[in-house]
Protein backbone atom coordinates (compact mmCIF):
# COMPACT_ATOMS: atom_id res chain seq x y z
CA UNK A 1 0.00 0.00 0.00
CA UNK A 2 1.08 3.59 -0.92
CA UNK A 3 2.83 4.94 2.45
CA UNK A 4 1.11 8.24 2.33
CA UNK A 5 -2.40 6.25 2.10
CA UNK A 6 -1.42 3.63 4.49
CA UNK A 7 -0.52 6.39 7.37
CA UNK A 8 -3.53 8.66 6.74
CA UNK A 9 -5.90 5.70 7.40
CA UNK A 10 -4.30 4.32 10.03
CA UNK A 11 -4.34 7.99 12.12
CA UNK A 12 -8.57 7.97 10.87
CA UNK A 13 -8.64 4.60 12.93
CA UNK A 14 -6.75 6.72 15.46
CA UNK A 15 -8.98 9.54 14.93
CA UNK A 16 -12.20 7.78 15.27
CA UNK A 17 -11.47 6.05 18.82
CA UNK A 18 -9.95 9.14 19.51
CA UNK A 19 -13.32 11.05 18.95
CA UNK A 20 -15.51 8.00 20.36
CA UNK A 21 -13.15 8.52 23.71
CA UNK A 22 -13.59 12.07 23.85
CA UNK A 23 -17.07 13.09 22.95
CA UNK A 24 -19.84 14.21 24.92
CA UNK A 25 -22.79 13.87 22.94
CA UNK A 26 -24.06 10.73 21.38
CA UNK A 27 -23.95 11.10 17.53
CA UNK A 28 -20.45 11.68 17.49
CA UNK A 29 -19.87 8.65 19.71
CA UNK A 30 -21.74 6.67 16.68
CA UNK A 31 -19.83 8.85 13.64
CA UNK A 32 -16.38 7.74 15.77
CA UNK A 33 -17.28 4.04 15.47
CA UNK A 34 -18.30 4.58 11.94
CA UNK A 35 -15.19 6.16 10.99
CA UNK A 36 -12.81 3.69 13.08
CA UNK A 37 -14.80 0.87 11.12
CA UNK A 38 -14.37 2.35 7.57
CA UNK A 39 -10.52 2.96 8.20
CA UNK A 40 -9.54 -0.20 9.45
CA UNK A 41 -10.96 -1.87 6.99
CA UNK A 42 -7.80 -1.69 4.12
CA UNK A 43 -6.07 -2.36 7.37
CA UNK A 44 -7.01 -5.95 7.67
CA UNK A 45 -7.08 -6.46 4.09
CA UNK A 46 -3.33 -5.82 3.53
CA UNK A 47 -2.83 -8.98 1.68
CA UNK A 48 -5.62 -9.83 -1.20
CA UNK A 49 -6.16 -13.05 -0.81
CA UNK A 50 -9.51 -14.49 -0.16
CA UNK A 51 -8.94 -15.24 3.32
CA UNK A 52 -8.21 -11.60 4.25
CA UNK A 53 -11.29 -10.42 2.34
CA UNK A 54 -13.72 -12.89 4.04
CA UNK A 55 -12.41 -11.65 7.52
CA UNK A 56 -12.63 -8.28 6.54
CA UNK A 57 -16.17 -8.74 5.29
CA UNK A 58 -17.05 -10.75 8.53
CA UNK A 59 -15.68 -8.13 10.57
CA UNK A 60 -17.42 -5.13 8.65
CA UNK A 61 -21.34 -6.89 8.85
CA UNK A 62 -20.85 -7.73 12.78
CA UNK A 63 -19.74 -4.11 13.74
CA UNK A 64 -21.75 -2.49 11.07
CA UNK A 65 -24.46 -4.31 12.79
CA UNK A 66 -23.37 -3.28 16.39
CA UNK A 67 -23.44 0.26 15.53
CA UNK A 68 -27.17 -0.33 13.79
CA UNK A 69 -28.29 -1.47 17.40
CA UNK A 70 -25.90 1.13 19.05
CA UNK A 71 -28.02 4.26 17.17
CA UNK A 72 -31.44 2.56 18.19
CA UNK A 73 -30.43 2.36 21.64
CA UNK A 74 -29.20 5.82 21.04
CA UNK A 75 -32.57 7.10 19.75
CA UNK A 76 -34.86 5.65 21.91
CA UNK A 77 -32.98 7.13 25.15
CA UNK A 78 -33.14 10.30 23.12
CA UNK A 79 -37.05 9.73 22.77
CA UNK A 80 -37.43 9.11 26.76
CA UNK A 81 -34.90 11.69 27.69
CA UNK A 82 -34.68 14.34 25.44
CA UNK A 83 -30.85 14.96 25.51
CA UNK A 84 -27.90 13.51 23.53
CA UNK A 85 -25.55 13.60 26.50
CA UNK A 86 -23.60 10.61 27.19
CA UNK A 87 -23.87 11.25 31.18
CA UNK A 88 -26.66 8.73 31.87
CA UNK A 89 -28.91 6.34 29.98
CA UNK A 90 -32.26 7.24 30.96
CA UNK A 91 -34.40 4.38 29.74
CA UNK A 92 -33.76 0.45 30.85
CA UNK A 93 -34.52 -1.00 27.18
CA UNK A 94 -32.05 1.57 25.67
CA UNK A 95 -29.50 0.59 28.00
CA UNK A 96 -29.72 -2.89 27.33
CA UNK A 97 -29.77 -2.86 23.41
CA UNK A 98 -26.85 -0.50 24.38
CA UNK A 99 -24.89 -3.15 26.15
CA UNK A 100 -25.54 -5.57 23.79
CA UNK A 101 -24.18 -3.88 20.93
CA UNK A 102 -21.07 -2.87 23.17
CA UNK A 103 -20.72 -6.61 23.95
CA UNK A 104 -20.96 -7.15 19.90
CA UNK A 105 -18.13 -5.03 19.22
CA UNK A 106 -16.02 -6.08 22.01
CA UNK A 107 -16.44 -10.12 21.25
CA UNK A 108 -18.21 -11.12 24.27
CA UNK A 109 -20.66 -14.42 24.12
CA UNK A 110 -23.11 -14.71 22.62
CA UNK A 111 -21.34 -12.33 20.07
CA UNK A 112 -18.09 -13.74 20.04
CA UNK A 113 -18.26 -16.29 17.14
CA UNK A 114 -16.55 -13.48 14.96
CA UNK A 115 -12.99 -13.49 16.92
CA UNK A 116 -11.55 -16.29 16.04
CA UNK A 117 -12.70 -16.05 12.12
CA UNK A 118 -11.74 -12.70 11.81
CA UNK A 119 -8.51 -12.90 13.82
CA UNK A 120 -7.36 -16.24 11.89
CA UNK A 121 -8.31 -14.89 8.73
CA UNK A 122 -5.74 -11.37 8.59
CA UNK A 123 -2.23 -10.70 9.26
CA UNK A 124 -0.31 -10.97 12.67
CA UNK A 125 0.25 -7.32 12.96
CA UNK A 126 -3.68 -6.40 11.79
CA UNK A 127 -4.77 -9.15 14.47
CA UNK A 128 -2.41 -7.37 17.17
CA UNK A 129 -4.05 -3.93 16.16
CA UNK A 130 -7.77 -5.65 15.99
CA UNK A 131 -7.38 -7.42 19.23
CA UNK A 132 -5.56 -4.47 21.48
CA UNK A 133 -7.08 -1.06 19.85
CA UNK A 134 -9.81 -1.86 18.82
CA UNK A 135 -11.26 -2.73 22.20
CA UNK A 136 -10.60 0.30 23.99
CA UNK A 137 -13.38 2.47 22.21
CA UNK A 138 -16.48 0.09 23.32
CA UNK A 139 -14.84 -0.10 26.28
CA UNK A 140 -14.55 3.50 27.51
CA UNK A 141 -18.11 4.18 26.19
CA UNK A 142 -18.89 0.95 28.67
CA UNK A 143 -17.11 2.58 31.23
CA UNK A 144 -18.87 5.68 30.75
CA UNK A 145 -22.54 4.29 31.40
CA UNK A 146 -21.54 1.52 33.95
CA UNK A 147 -23.71 2.93 36.08
CA UNK A 148 -26.71 2.47 34.32
CA UNK A 149 -25.99 -1.05 33.08
CA UNK A 150 -28.01 -4.19 33.58
CA UNK A 151 -26.36 -5.97 35.95
CA UNK A 152 -27.85 -8.99 35.31
CA UNK A 153 -27.17 -9.10 31.55
CA UNK A 154 -23.84 -8.11 31.59
CA UNK A 155 -22.91 -10.75 34.31
CA UNK A 156 -24.18 -13.36 31.99
CA UNK A 157 -22.62 -12.43 29.30
CA UNK A 158 -19.21 -12.15 31.26
CA UNK A 159 -19.33 -15.46 32.80
CA UNK A 160 -20.07 -16.67 29.22
CA UNK A 161 -17.51 -15.06 27.77
CA UNK A 162 -14.63 -16.58 30.43
CA UNK A 163 -16.26 -20.25 29.80
CA UNK A 164 -16.26 -19.63 26.02
CA UNK A 165 -12.61 -18.47 26.28
CA UNK A 166 -11.19 -20.94 27.88
CA UNK A 167 -13.10 -24.25 26.24
CA UNK A 168 -12.53 -22.87 22.84
CA UNK A 169 -9.13 -22.60 23.19
CA UNK A 170 -8.34 -26.12 24.35
CA UNK A 171 -8.43 -27.32 20.68
CA UNK A 172 -6.79 -25.09 19.17
CA UNK A 173 -2.65 -25.00 17.51
CA UNK A 174 -2.87 -22.09 15.66
CA UNK A 175 -2.07 -19.11 17.67
CA UNK A 176 -4.02 -16.49 16.44
CA UNK A 177 -7.14 -18.24 17.29
CA UNK A 178 -5.52 -19.18 20.70
CA UNK A 179 -4.76 -15.35 21.20
CA UNK A 180 -8.55 -14.48 19.96
CA UNK A 181 -10.14 -16.91 22.53
CA UNK A 182 -7.72 -15.36 24.93
CA UNK A 183 -9.56 -11.52 24.01
CA UNK A 184 -12.41 -13.39 24.51
CA UNK A 185 -11.95 -14.26 28.55
CA UNK A 186 -10.12 -11.44 29.30
CA UNK A 187 -12.84 -9.11 27.94
CA UNK A 188 -15.38 -11.57 29.84
CA UNK A 189 -13.29 -10.68 32.85
CA UNK A 190 -12.79 -7.01 32.25
CA UNK A 191 -16.49 -6.71 31.57
CA UNK A 192 -17.64 -8.45 35.03
CA UNK A 193 -16.34 -6.33 37.52
CA UNK A 194 -17.54 -2.97 34.90
CA UNK A 195 -20.62 -2.34 37.44
CA UNK A 196 -18.68 -3.00 40.88
CA UNK A 197 -15.34 -0.99 40.11
CA UNK A 198 -14.92 0.43 36.85
CA UNK A 199 -11.12 1.58 37.85
CA UNK A 200 -10.43 -1.92 37.50
CA UNK A 201 -11.45 -2.81 34.26
CA UNK A 202 -9.39 -0.02 33.27
CA UNK A 203 -6.49 -1.87 35.02
CA UNK A 204 -7.62 -4.90 33.51
CA UNK A 205 -7.61 -3.37 29.87
CA UNK A 206 -4.01 -1.54 30.83
CA UNK A 207 -2.13 -5.01 31.70
CA UNK A 208 -3.92 -7.03 29.04
CA UNK A 209 -3.26 -4.62 26.27
CA UNK A 210 0.15 -4.90 27.65
CA UNK A 211 0.37 -8.72 27.32
CA UNK A 212 -0.83 -8.96 24.67
CA UNK A 213 1.22 -6.59 22.76
CA UNK A 214 3.91 -8.16 23.97
CA UNK A 215 2.75 -12.20 23.18
CA UNK A 216 2.09 -10.53 19.12
CA UNK A 217 5.25 -8.71 18.62
CA UNK A 218 7.16 -12.07 20.20
CA UNK A 219 5.19 -14.08 17.43
CA UNK A 220 6.26 -11.35 14.69
CA UNK A 221 9.41 -11.75 15.54
CA UNK A 222 9.66 -15.42 14.88
CA UNK A 223 7.09 -15.20 12.29
CA UNK A 224 5.16 -18.17 13.68
CA UNK A 225 1.48 -18.41 13.42
CA UNK A 226 1.09 -22.06 14.24
CA UNK A 227 2.20 -24.06 17.45
CA UNK A 228 4.86 -26.14 15.62
CA UNK A 229 6.49 -23.39 14.08
CA UNK A 230 6.22 -21.57 17.56
CA UNK A 231 8.21 -24.60 18.52
CA UNK A 232 11.26 -23.61 16.21
CA UNK A 233 12.08 -20.46 17.99
CA UNK A 234 14.54 -22.38 20.04
CA UNK A 235 16.81 -22.74 16.71
CA UNK A 236 16.26 -19.25 15.65
CA UNK A 237 16.46 -17.14 18.76
CA UNK A 238 17.10 -19.02 22.17
CA UNK A 239 16.71 -15.94 24.10
CA UNK A 240 12.47 -15.42 22.92
CA UNK A 241 11.96 -19.03 24.30
CA UNK A 242 12.12 -17.47 27.62
CA UNK A 243 10.53 -14.24 27.15
CA UNK A 244 7.12 -16.54 25.78
CA UNK A 245 7.40 -18.71 28.56
CA UNK A 246 7.04 -15.99 31.04
CA UNK A 247 4.82 -13.51 29.29
CA UNK A 248 2.45 -16.75 28.57
CA UNK A 249 2.71 -17.48 32.47
CA UNK A 250 1.70 -13.75 33.42
CA UNK A 251 -1.29 -13.89 30.87
CA UNK A 252 -2.29 -16.91 32.40
CA UNK A 253 -2.60 -15.32 35.82
CA UNK A 254 0.05 -16.66 37.77
CA UNK A 255 0.93 -14.74 41.24
CA UNK A 256 4.90 -13.39 40.87
CA UNK A 257 3.58 -11.68 37.64
CA UNK A 258 2.02 -9.08 36.86
CA UNK A 259 -0.85 -10.44 35.02
CA UNK A 260 -1.93 -11.69 38.42
CA UNK A 261 -2.40 -8.34 39.64
CA UNK A 262 -5.80 -7.52 37.46
CA UNK A 263 -7.49 -11.11 38.60
CA UNK A 264 -6.50 -10.79 42.18
CA UNK A 265 -8.33 -6.84 42.50
CA UNK A 266 -11.22 -8.04 40.50
CA UNK A 267 -11.62 -11.54 43.05
CA UNK A 268 -10.99 -8.80 45.70
CA UNK A 269 -13.86 -6.60 44.66
CA UNK A 270 -16.22 -9.10 43.89
CA UNK A 271 -16.05 -10.85 47.10
CA UNK A 272 -16.22 -7.27 48.94
CA UNK A 273 -19.55 -7.27 47.01
CA UNK A 274 -20.76 -10.47 48.75
CA UNK A 275 -20.54 -12.81 45.70
CA UNK A 276 -18.45 -15.94 46.42
CA UNK A 277 -19.45 -18.48 43.96
CA UNK A 278 -19.04 -15.87 40.82
CA UNK A 279 -15.44 -14.78 41.27
CA UNK A 280 -14.65 -18.84 42.61
CA UNK A 281 -16.41 -19.80 38.52
CA UNK A 282 -14.41 -17.13 37.42
CA UNK A 283 -11.07 -18.45 38.63
CA UNK A 284 -12.05 -22.15 38.17
CA UNK A 285 -12.45 -20.81 34.44
CA UNK A 286 -8.98 -19.42 34.03
CA UNK A 287 -7.90 -22.11 34.68
CA UNK A 288 -9.04 -23.95 31.23
CA UNK A 289 -7.12 -20.47 29.60
CA UNK A 290 -3.82 -21.38 31.75
CA UNK A 291 -3.79 -24.80 30.52
CA UNK A 292 -3.51 -24.16 26.58
CA UNK A 293 -1.06 -21.22 27.48
CA UNK A 294 0.83 -24.13 29.50
CA UNK A 295 0.70 -26.43 26.06
CA UNK A 296 2.31 -23.99 24.32
CA UNK A 297 5.19 -23.13 26.68
CA UNK A 298 5.66 -27.12 26.78
CA UNK A 299 5.96 -26.71 23.45
CA UNK A 300 8.14 -23.91 22.66
CA UNK A 301 10.61 -23.77 25.68
CA UNK A 302 10.02 -26.48 27.98
CA UNK A 303 10.78 -29.52 25.35
CA UNK A 304 12.62 -29.45 22.53
CA UNK A 305 9.15 -30.16 20.41
CA UNK A 306 9.54 -33.09 17.81
CA UNK A 307 10.76 -32.02 14.72
CA UNK A 308 12.33 -32.78 10.96
CA UNK A 309 16.31 -32.81 11.31
CA UNK A 310 16.78 -29.95 9.25
CA UNK A 311 14.73 -27.65 11.13
CA UNK A 312 17.37 -28.21 13.87
CA UNK A 313 20.02 -26.45 11.79
CA UNK A 314 18.47 -23.38 10.97
CA UNK A 315 21.69 -20.94 10.03
CA UNK A 316 19.84 -17.92 8.24
CA UNK A 317 18.68 -15.23 10.64
CA UNK A 318 16.09 -13.45 9.56
CA UNK A 319 16.40 -9.92 11.89
CA UNK A 320 13.15 -8.11 12.69
CA UNK A 321 13.85 -4.74 14.42
CA UNK A 322 10.87 -4.66 17.18
CA UNK A 323 9.40 -1.37 18.82
CA UNK A 324 9.62 -1.56 22.66
CA UNK A 325 10.05 -5.13 22.78
CA UNK A 326 12.03 -5.13 26.03
CA UNK A 327 9.73 -2.40 28.00
CA UNK A 328 6.86 -4.67 26.98
CA UNK A 329 8.30 -7.63 28.48
CA UNK A 330 9.68 -6.00 31.39
CA UNK A 331 6.10 -4.69 31.94
CA UNK A 332 3.97 -7.26 31.18
CA UNK A 333 5.97 -9.80 33.87
CA UNK A 334 7.21 -7.26 36.20
CA UNK A 335 4.29 -5.10 37.71
CA UNK A 336 2.60 -7.01 40.27
CA UNK A 337 4.82 -4.91 42.92
CA UNK A 338 3.44 -1.48 41.39
CA UNK A 339 -0.33 -2.70 42.63
CA UNK A 340 -0.94 0.23 45.31
CA UNK A 341 -0.48 2.90 41.99
CA UNK A 342 -3.21 1.42 40.40
CA UNK A 343 -5.36 4.51 42.46
CA UNK A 344 -4.01 6.87 40.01
CA UNK A 345 -6.39 5.30 37.15
CA UNK A 346 -9.52 6.61 39.18
CA UNK B 1 -56.36 13.45 2.04
CA UNK B 2 -54.22 16.60 2.44
CA UNK B 3 -54.35 16.34 6.53
CA UNK B 4 -52.56 12.82 5.83
CA UNK B 5 -49.96 13.45 3.28
CA UNK B 6 -47.30 12.68 5.20
CA UNK B 7 -48.17 9.88 6.21
CA UNK B 8 -48.83 8.91 2.58
CA UNK B 9 -45.76 9.89 1.48
CA UNK B 10 -43.71 8.08 4.33
CA UNK B 11 -45.70 4.74 3.16
CA UNK B 12 -44.86 5.36 -0.02
CA UNK B 13 -40.95 5.55 1.26
CA UNK B 14 -41.25 2.44 3.34
CA UNK B 15 -42.94 0.57 -0.01
CA UNK B 16 -39.62 2.23 -1.95
CA UNK B 17 -37.30 1.27 0.81
CA UNK B 18 -38.89 -2.61 0.37
CA UNK B 19 -38.53 -2.49 -3.49
CA UNK B 20 -35.05 -2.18 -3.71
CA UNK B 21 -34.10 -3.76 -0.14
CA UNK B 22 -35.17 -7.06 -1.69
CA UNK B 23 -32.53 -6.70 -3.94
CA UNK B 24 -33.04 -6.85 -7.31
CA UNK B 25 -30.37 -5.83 -10.13
CA UNK B 26 -28.80 -2.32 -8.75
CA UNK B 27 -30.54 -0.27 -11.76
CA UNK B 28 -33.87 -1.04 -10.42
CA UNK B 29 -32.50 -0.12 -6.86
CA UNK B 30 -31.57 3.40 -7.80
CA UNK B 31 -34.88 3.56 -9.83
CA UNK B 32 -36.57 3.03 -6.49
CA UNK B 33 -34.23 4.79 -4.91
CA UNK B 34 -35.26 7.86 -7.37
CA UNK B 35 -38.52 7.67 -6.39
CA UNK B 36 -37.61 7.63 -2.27
CA UNK B 37 -35.70 10.88 -2.65
CA UNK B 38 -38.01 12.42 -4.43
CA UNK B 39 -41.29 11.55 -1.37
CA UNK B 40 -38.78 12.16 0.81
CA UNK B 41 -37.93 15.31 -0.46
CA UNK B 42 -41.54 15.89 -0.02
CA UNK B 43 -41.70 14.55 3.65
CA UNK B 44 -39.19 17.32 4.27
CA UNK B 45 -41.05 20.13 2.55
CA UNK B 46 -44.13 19.06 4.97
CA UNK B 47 -42.27 20.29 7.57
CA UNK B 48 -40.92 23.59 6.15
CA UNK B 49 -37.67 22.84 5.11
CA UNK B 50 -37.53 23.92 1.50
CA UNK B 51 -33.92 24.20 1.28
CA UNK B 52 -33.23 20.65 2.55
CA UNK B 53 -35.73 19.37 0.11
CA UNK B 54 -33.84 21.26 -2.84
CA UNK B 55 -30.74 19.82 -1.46
CA UNK B 56 -32.11 16.37 -1.95
CA UNK B 57 -33.02 16.70 -5.24
CA UNK B 58 -30.31 18.88 -6.56
CA UNK B 59 -27.03 16.85 -4.31
CA UNK B 60 -28.42 13.65 -4.11
CA UNK B 61 -30.84 12.69 -6.84
CA UNK B 62 -28.95 15.04 -8.85
CA UNK B 63 -25.23 14.00 -8.28
CA UNK B 64 -24.87 11.01 -6.11
CA UNK B 65 -27.64 8.60 -8.02
CA UNK B 66 -26.31 9.92 -11.20
CA UNK B 67 -22.90 8.76 -10.98
CA UNK B 68 -24.32 5.76 -9.20
CA UNK B 69 -26.34 4.95 -12.29
CA UNK B 70 -23.70 5.40 -14.36
CA UNK B 71 -21.35 2.61 -13.10
CA UNK B 72 -24.10 0.44 -12.54
CA UNK B 73 -25.19 0.95 -16.42
CA UNK B 74 -21.03 0.13 -16.69
CA UNK B 75 -21.01 -3.08 -14.62
CA UNK B 76 -24.36 -4.51 -15.73
CA UNK B 77 -25.02 -8.15 -16.87
CA UNK B 78 -27.35 -9.37 -20.00
CA UNK B 79 -30.27 -10.47 -18.07
CA UNK B 80 -30.53 -7.95 -14.84
CA UNK B 81 -33.27 -9.32 -11.78
CA UNK B 82 -36.37 -7.52 -11.66
CA UNK B 83 -39.11 -7.57 -8.79
CA UNK B 84 -40.94 -10.57 -10.64
CA UNK B 85 -38.00 -12.58 -12.29
CA UNK B 86 -36.76 -14.57 -9.36
CA UNK B 87 -38.82 -15.95 -6.94
CA UNK B 88 -36.92 -14.84 -3.71
CA UNK B 89 -36.78 -11.75 -4.44
CA UNK B 90 -40.33 -11.29 -4.84
CA UNK B 91 -41.15 -13.17 -2.11
CA UNK B 92 -39.46 -10.69 0.19
CA UNK B 93 -40.87 -7.89 -1.55
CA UNK B 94 -44.12 -9.15 -1.36
CA UNK B 95 -43.64 -10.16 2.67
CA UNK B 96 -42.47 -6.30 3.03
CA UNK B 97 -45.41 -4.91 1.34
CA UNK B 98 -47.37 -7.36 3.65
CA UNK B 99 -45.66 -6.00 6.71
CA UNK B 100 -46.35 -2.32 5.66
CA UNK B 101 -49.90 -2.48 5.39
CA UNK B 102 -50.48 -4.22 8.50
CA UNK B 103 -47.97 -1.65 9.89
CA UNK B 104 -50.63 0.88 8.20
CA UNK B 105 -53.89 -0.64 9.15
CA UNK B 106 -52.34 -0.52 12.77
CA UNK B 107 -51.71 2.70 12.49
CA UNK B 108 -55.12 3.76 10.78
CA UNK B 109 -57.68 2.25 13.47
CA UNK B 110 -56.05 2.83 16.80
CA UNK B 111 -55.33 5.99 17.80
CA UNK B 112 -51.48 5.19 19.48
CA UNK B 113 -49.35 3.13 18.11
CA UNK B 114 -46.80 1.13 20.18
CA UNK B 115 -44.21 -1.47 18.42
CA UNK B 116 -40.88 -0.42 20.26
CA UNK B 117 -41.77 3.04 21.31
CA UNK B 118 -45.13 4.82 21.59
CA UNK B 119 -45.99 7.04 18.46
CA UNK B 120 -49.22 9.12 19.08
CA UNK B 121 -49.31 11.11 15.77
CA UNK B 122 -46.98 13.58 13.80
CA UNK B 123 -47.39 16.22 16.71
CA UNK B 124 -45.47 13.77 19.01
CA UNK B 125 -41.82 15.24 17.36
CA UNK B 126 -41.23 18.53 19.16
CA UNK B 127 -38.82 20.86 17.62
CA UNK B 128 -36.23 22.31 19.73
CA UNK B 129 -35.47 26.60 18.80
CA UNK B 130 -32.39 28.16 18.40
CA UNK B 131 -32.61 31.70 20.24
CA UNK B 132 -34.88 34.30 19.11
CA UNK B 133 -36.02 32.59 15.85
CA UNK B 134 -39.63 34.09 15.49
CA UNK B 135 -38.60 35.75 12.42
CA UNK B 136 -36.28 33.70 10.47
CA UNK B 137 -37.52 29.52 9.72
CA UNK B 138 -36.14 26.88 11.45
CA UNK B 139 -34.20 24.90 9.02
CA UNK B 140 -32.38 27.37 7.64
CA UNK B 141 -31.37 28.06 11.45
CA UNK B 142 -30.47 24.98 11.58
CA UNK B 143 -28.26 25.09 8.34
CA UNK B 144 -26.99 27.81 9.94
CA UNK B 145 -26.04 26.51 12.78
CA UNK B 146 -23.99 23.75 11.68
CA UNK B 147 -21.22 26.08 10.60
CA UNK B 148 -21.50 27.63 13.64
CA UNK B 149 -21.73 25.25 16.61
CA UNK B 150 -21.33 22.17 14.38
CA UNK B 151 -17.93 22.86 12.82
CA UNK B 152 -16.76 19.90 14.59
CA UNK B 153 -19.15 17.97 13.00
CA UNK B 154 -18.26 18.92 9.37
CA UNK B 155 -14.87 18.67 10.20
CA UNK B 156 -15.55 15.13 11.14
CA UNK B 157 -17.92 14.47 8.47
CA UNK B 158 -15.83 15.95 5.93
CA UNK B 159 -13.13 13.69 7.12
CA UNK B 160 -14.97 10.63 6.83
CA UNK B 161 -16.39 10.96 3.61
CA UNK B 162 -12.42 11.83 2.24
CA UNK B 163 -10.87 8.50 4.30
CA UNK B 164 -14.12 7.14 2.89
CA UNK B 165 -12.91 7.24 -0.72
CA UNK B 166 -9.60 6.55 -0.04
CA UNK B 167 -10.62 3.12 1.79
CA UNK B 168 -12.83 1.82 -1.39
CA UNK B 169 -10.18 2.51 -3.86
CA UNK B 170 -7.36 1.13 -1.48
CA UNK B 171 -10.30 -1.79 -1.20
CA UNK B 172 -11.07 -2.18 -4.70
CA UNK B 173 -7.66 -2.02 -6.12
CA UNK B 174 -6.45 -5.59 -5.38
CA UNK B 175 -3.16 -6.10 -5.67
Amino acid sequence: MNPLIFTTILMTVLLGTMIVMMSSHWLMIWIGFEMNLLAIIPILMKKYNPRTMEASTKYFLTQATASMLLMMAIIINLMHSGQWTITKVFNPTASIIMTSALAMKLGLTPFHFWVPEVTQGISLTSGLILLTWQKLAPMSILYQISPSINLNILLTMAVLSILVGGWGGLNQTQLRKIMAYSSIAHMGWMTAVLVYSPTLTMLNMLIYIMMTLTMFMLFIQSSSTTTLSLSHTWNKTPLTTTLILITLLSMGGLPPLSGFMPKWMIIQELTKNSSIILPTLMAIMALLNLYFYMRLTYSTSLTMFPSTNNMKMKWQFETKQITLLPPLIVMSSLLLPLTPMLSILD
Amino acid sequence: MMTYIVFILSVIFVVSFVGFSSKPSPIYGGLVLIVSGGVGCGIIMNFGGSFLGLMVFLIYLGGMLVVFGYTTAMATEQYPEVWVSNTTVMGVFLLGLLMEVMLVLYVLKSEEVGVVFKFSGVGDWAIYDTGDSGVFSEEIMGVAALYSYGVWVVIVTGWSLLVGVLVILEVTRGD
